[in-house]
């Protein structure tokens, strides 16, 4: 019963919900009353720094003094757009939000069609599965400086096992292995949710098409590329660009395992604008690359709302 | 007669061999591929449990040595992880109790109710729970700089509340949509309002969606790191997330000290997320704008 639920809602289509109640429908002020306490929460605390940031980014932002704030037009986006340093951050954070894309992708649709199968034990190693996204932000950093310690970190014994490797590598040190390590990390805690969502997808195909294909002369490759992938094709469309949206948010992992280093090789857009406002105190120009970085996680968050729709549409 | 016996008993067998090969193949991919996942979490028992003597060590020892419970003790006298711990607890309950009021009333609007501007209010949730916290946190710094309430708790609280607000509405929703309609017609036949329907009707079918939402909102507080570290500068308001960060392994804390701080810390988020996990992915998914 509870896959069933799981499933509906996660295909999004949430049941047989067709109409409200015939007397609910009537328009009066209630619905209004009810929204307006987390329209004025929500615009305080979320929309108006945005409308505040994207003032804040024509012009000069002195903390320190309460003098005047003075308007610099485009200045900041000038500077921005003729930055290297800008297009190189542009650069990690695709590499960066692509390369999480396809591992946490790849491992979590693996691991649901390996979880998907009915075994002995299947609670369990569900369970611990899911481990890895359960676990806070903080204690994963953690977790892993200790396994990637230069001196004593227990992943080296598998790097002495490569031929050539004579000593320890300084993991983070390195901008290749950091970069891989930062996805990896990202990776490690972000497959569970998506094994669990192409979990349910799988488990919502009907067993019909599967009988039907058999019957067919369909064998097992042929089944899991005309059945299976069809059948989660629109959920696995939707989770990338969710990914999308997660790992272009990542903050925590990159920002106390390298800080954005060596050297800027790991430093995405979020980092960025920490790092200029919080180490370098040049709070305008963070603001407009926070605009730039606003900019485009509406423009992923506008196509997923598409989607949605559409799939809404195509359910109902 | 006989032969023709033997054959299907042969073939029997055969096919036995092979499923069983099959099985045992199948078993062994699940068990290898649940020990990589698993396997840092499964370093940071062995590094707790054991005196860092063993681990200290270049190869370490895969399997623990020697049990040891003394780091615990050792780690909350050598740091103050008890008021970290107290810090984090107190902004995770005022986020908890304003994200379940408010998500409540929000839930019940986007649910059970229709109005027009409905679906402009689900696509603002949506809208705002996809953007980076990082783009708003400078405003919002200069903000609270200039009204002066940095390095307190409740400020904290009401920003960690903002931000898991709208999937809290969305989960609710889920849960609040499975009420039949009938019953809610049914009670308002009867005279109640819809206020009335939603506290004796709505809710009490809910709870454990609500126990959801209060889950999703205490361990967001309890976990997040950004904001806490910005507005809560001082240390004496310093939460666990923060102060975890500060802790340098090895080179000042033992290696079972500060592998037992992430385990302390760990401990709660992964009981409460993995016993509501299901709850929990449908509003992070399921936040679907529907007509």
């Amino acid at each position: 019963m509870n896959e069933r639920v799981d499933a509906d809602a996660l295909a999004g289509r949430s049941g047989g919900r067709k109409s409200p109640p015939r007397l609910f429908r009537r328009r009066y002020l209630l619905p209004f009353a009810l929204v307006l306490p987390i329209v004025l929460y929500e615009g305080l605390l979320i929309v108006y720094p945005i409308v505040q940031g994207i003032y804040g980014s024509f012009t000069r932002i002195e903390l320190a003094s309460s003098a005047a704030t003075i308007w610099v037009g485009w200045d900041n986006y000038e500077r921005m757009f003729s930055d290297p340093a800008f297009w190189k951050v542009i650069r990690v954070t695709l590499l960066f939000t692509s390369l999480v894309i396809v591992v946490a992708l790849t491992v979590g649709l693996l691991t649901a069609l390996l979880f998907n199968r009915p075994f002995r034990f299947r609670p369990v190693a569900r369970g611990m599965l899911m481990m890895p996204w359960a676990i806070p932000e903080v204690p994963v950093v953690m977790i892993f400086i200790w396994i990637l310690s230069p001196q004593f970190g227990v992943v080296n014994i598998l790097a002495r096992m490569l031929p050539g490797v004579t000593q320890n590598p300084q993991w983070l040190q390195v901008p290749e292995l950091a970069m891989a390590w930062m996805v990896l990390i990202s990776s490690w805690k972000a497959f569970p949710f998506y094994s669990l969502v192409i979990l349910a997808a799988l488990q919502a195909i009907p067993q019909e098409l599967y009988e039907a294909a058999r019957v067919d002369g369909g064998n097992r490759l042929q089944l899991f590329w005309h059945v299976t992938i069809p059948g989660i094709g629109s959920t696995l469309e939707l989770l990338v660009v969710l990914a999308a949206i997660f790992s272009f948010k990542q903050f925590t992992i990159i920002f106390l395992m390298t800080g954005g280093g060596p050297s800027g090789t790991t430093e995405t857009i979020v980092i960025r604008i920490f790092n200029t406002a919080f180490r370098f105190y040049d709070y305008s120009y963070a603001t407009a690359l926070g605009v730039a970085g606003f900019v485009v996680s509406l423009v992923v968050a506008l196509v997923f709302i598409l989607m949605q729709v559409r799939r809404t549409q195509e359910t109902a | 007669m006989v032969a023709h016996v033997e054959d299907t008993r042969a073939a029997a067998s055969k096919l036995t061999a092979r499923r069983l090969l099959n099985s045992s193949l199948f078993y062994l991919t699940v068990a290898v591929v649940s020990l990589i996942i698993v396997f840092p979490v499964y370093w940071m028992m062995i590094s707790t449990f054991q005196p860092s003597k063993y681990i200290l060590h270049f190869p370490p020892p895969l399997l623990p040595q020697e049990l040891y419970f003394d780091q615990f003790g050792e780690l909350f006298s050598e740091h103050p992880i008890a008021k970290w711990l107290r810090n984090s607890f107190l902004i995770a309950v005022m986020t908890m109790l304003l994200c379940m009021a408010l998500s409540v009333l929000g839930a019940f609007a986007l649910s059970n109710l229709r109005w027009p501007g409905r679906n402009l209010f689900g696509l603002f949730l949506l809208v705002t729970q996809m953007l980076p916290e990082v783009l708003i946190l400078i405003p919002l710094y200069i903000l609270y700089r200039r009204l002066n309430i940095l390095n307190s708790i409740p400020s904290l609280a009401l920003i960690d509340a903002a931000f898991i607000l709208p999937i809290c509405i969305w989960i609710l929703k889920g849960v609040f949509d499975n009420v039949p309609p009938e019953v809610l017609d049914a009670s308002v036949v009867d005279g109640c309002t819809e206020l009335g329907a939603l506290w004796r009707i709505v809710l009490p079918l809910s709870a454990p969606g609500l126990a959801a939402v209060a889950v999703v909102a205490f361990f967001f507080a309890w976990n997040e790191y950004l904001y806490a570290g910005i507005m809560l500068s001082s240390g004496d308001f310093m939460p666990a997330s923060v102060g975890l960060s500060t802790l340098k392994a090895i080179a000042q804390t033992p290696v079972e000290q500060y592998m037992a701080a992430g385990l302390v810390f760990s401990v709660l988020p992964v009981v409460f997320y993995l016993a509501m996990q299901r709850y929990i992915v449908s509003g992070l998914t399921a936040g679907a704008v529907k007509g």
